[in-house]
């Protein structure tokens, strides 16, 4: 009936209000993580300023932009204004993968505009920049580096205005003749404030690089995007071999959400440590594993992985502190191989440990790792060696950068299994000095107690939002099986979680779980 | 890249100064197929480069070629990027053995900085028949 209704209502004649609102197409940025950043792709036939210090990557940026939409019909202009020498640039720029030498001069010109800022005014400048696009109609329009231009105005009497005419002139020109514009320009914070040329563009995308301690960290921000909504806040980029790639902030938040509805409960590969919580892991879950080292965090985590490999289930491990070799051997100590499954792509394990890596890095390497696999389980070894391999300036945001990625990642329905290693107190009962545990689903903490003069070890599942759990606080062994569960005990205990027990009850003596060692015959 | 080979380009250079030869004009002492060539080059490589960096680049390559022909020192490379000053006196052999230097240090120093594959393109943007060459390479410098 309603189909009807809105028939009928289509033959009325269309009022203004009916008519569809103008669609802005968008352009790829040609930069990895980009798009995704300024919300899709740049708007076509915006005014756009790339602005930044030097060697932040604005020229690779622009170069980005042009190779991925330059054709021989709508080609790419590239201005160069007493910048980078043209050719030097050519000779850098054809390093990155991007660089297509075949779209040269047929979709990507170069136009050396150095001699006629030298030599005349703003108004040559800009007949020879409007000539040049009405002869070629591109649809990617570049001038590197416009601060020169800039400085050229201002360095005469009334040249604020006269570039301020120029800007306005330019923009309007340019648009109207359907070119994407890009001004490229080295300014610092301050110049932000009262600038024409900031008021006129419809983009403006801001490059930093700072120095903190030994370590070099690069970020964009949109400041301005007309039309369209971006990413807020500072993004992490990187100059690689295939140019700029951007890190967003949101990264995966935004994607969609695959955590399914009838979640399974997955095991962990230990039986008893299944029972504890409640059946195993909620598909889908972060847990944390915490506790001092030597308590077989990477080894629970082993397990967990390599039961999901023996369902067929594909993983991941990304670790920070030790090798994948030592790794795998180890979890073959265990009799866990990870061997076979890393050769038949059923496991990835990611070492990462450049000392200057961002949180967003680090998960976009675990998510295409996830998209390569197929992954459903990921194990994080450990959070201790994950902040190590940051970049100081992000160990600062760690918290809200775990938030982040234990989100994406749950939230394309892979389910993490992290380490985090802490100091046991005795007098208090800490779960992570990170304090994160707000952002994990599930929490099982290891600890060592002393018992009858040895350092043994429990575990606790102390927390599980996805139902209820054992509250038992279980002792275990590693063996040559890996992680085994003692046979719950006659003896109580009280105050276990103090790591300094006391026996309650008059139960008799129970033998240790390993051997001890006894005094010698002649001794007693 | 490294360097490319002299004798390769000096190879390369007799190629490029047949297609220019087959383009019709007149070859005499007078009037020079490296200095047509040369100017022909100048279009493009000045609207890349600007005239400055078209002229800059010619004077290396006549700095490095006159190294091995003497008379091409006594050429004057004007502002405008255009080599005058031939001398009438010279023989076609001599003007020839010139010629070839000249275009050879040209493309050698183009394929250093651009590499062959750019440079190539932009070469075929004035002489579309002129064979893919073979640089080689003369070793890290």
């Amino acid at each position: 009936m309603k189909k009807k209704v809105a028939a009928r209502g289509s033959q009325k004649k269309a009022t203004p209000n009916d008519l569809a609102k103008v669609k802005i197409r968008q352009i790829p940025t040609g930069a990895r993580g980009l798009d995704e950043i300024v919300g899709g792709g740049l708007p076509e036939f915006s005014f756009n300023i790339i602005a930044g210090a030097p060697g932040c990557g604005k020229t690779t940026l622009a170069h980005q932009i042009m190779f991925a939409n330059a054709t021989p019909r709508k080609p790419a202009l590239y201005f160069t204004v007493l910048g980078e020498p043209a050719l030097k640039m050519l000779r850098y720029q054809q390093q990155y993968s991007f660089f297509d030498p075949a779209k040269l001069n047929k979709s990507v010109r170069f136009i050396n505009l150095s001699d006629l800022v030298l030599e005349k005014d703003l108004g040559a400048v800009l007949e020879e920049i409007i000539s040049e696009v009405q002869a070629s109609k591109p649809g990617i329009v570049v001038v590197d580096s416009f601060r020169t231009v800039v400085r050229k105005a201002l360095s005469v009497s009334g040249g604020e205005m006269e570039l301020q005419g120029f800007v306005q002139r330019l923009a309007l020109f340019l648009s109207n003749w359907q070119a994407t514009t890009f001004l490229i320009g080295e300014y610092t914070d301050g110049e932000l404030r009262d600038n024409p040329v900031f008021t006129v563009c419809d983009g403006l995308f801001w490059l930093t690089q700072n120095t903190e301690r030994n370590s070099v960290v690069r970020k964009l921000q949109i400041l301005k995007l007309r039309g369209q909504e971006s990413v807020p806040g500072l993004h992490t980029i990187r100059i690689t071999g295939d140019g700029l790639v951007a890190f967003s902030r949101t990264h995966g938040l935004t994607a969609s959400q695959n955590r399914p509805l009838n979640r399974r409960r997955l095991s962990t590969g230990i039986a008893e440590l299944d029972q504890m919580l409640g059946g195993g892991i909620l598909e889908g879950d972060s847990m944390l594993v915490a506790g001092p080292s030597g308590t077989g965090k990477s080894a629970l985590a082993t397990h967990f992985l390599a039961e999901g490999l023996r369902h067929g289930e594909a993983g991941i491990a990304a670790i920070f502190e030790e090798r994948p070799k030592g790794y795998a051997a180890r979890a073959n100590s265990f009799g866990l191989d990870l061997n076979a499954p890393q050769k038949n792509g059923k496991l990835e394990m990611l070492y990462l440990r450049p000392l200057d890596l961002s949180v967003d890095e680090a998960l976009q390497e675990i998510l295409d790792a996830v998209e390569r696999t197929g992954a459903k389980r990921l194990v994080i070894d450990s959070l201790v060696g994950f902040e190590m391999a940051l970049a100081p300036g992000f160990r600062q945001d760690f918290r809200e950068s775990l938030y982040r990625m234990i989100a994406a990642l749950t939230g394309v329905g892979v389910t993490i299994v992290t380490t985090v290693e802490i100091e046991d107190s005795f007098t208090s009962f800490e779960f992570s000095h990170y304090t994160i545990s707000f952002l994990t689903d599930d929490i099982v903490r290891l600890r060592y107690v002393e018992i009858d003069g040895q350092l043994r070890k429990v575990m606790v599942v102390v927390k599980m939002r996805g139902g209820n759990h054992s509250k038992d606080i279980r002792e275990y062994v590693i063996s040559d099986q890996g992680v085994v569960l003692i046979a719950p005990r006659q003896t109580d205990y009280v105050r276990l979680t103090s790591g300094l027990p006391e026996r309650i009850g008059q139960s008799p003596p129970e033998p240790s779980p390993e051997p001890k060692t006894r005094p010698r015959q002649r001794d007693v | 890249m490294s360097e490319p080979s002299a004798k390769k380009l000096k190879a390369f250079a007799q190629q490029l100064l047949a297609c220019e030869a087959a383009l019709g004009n007149p070859v005499g002492a007078k009037d020079s197929r490296a200095f047509r060539g040369l100017a022909k080059l100048r279009a493009p490589l000045s609207k890349l480069i600007g005239v400055g960096g078209f002229r800059a680049l010619l004077s290396r390559a006549q700095a490095l070629a006159g190294e091995e022909v003497n008379w091409l020192y006594a050429l004057d490379l004007k502002a405008d990027g255009l080599l005058d000053g031939l001398e009438t006196e010279l023989t076609a052999s001599e003007v020839a053995a010139g010629e070839a230097a000249l275009i050879a240090q040209m493309t050698g120093l183009l394929v250093t900085f651009i590499g062959p594959a750019l440079t190539m393109q932009l070469l075929r943007e004035i002489w579309p028949e002129i064979p893919t060459p073979d640089f080689g390479t003369r070793g890290p410098t």
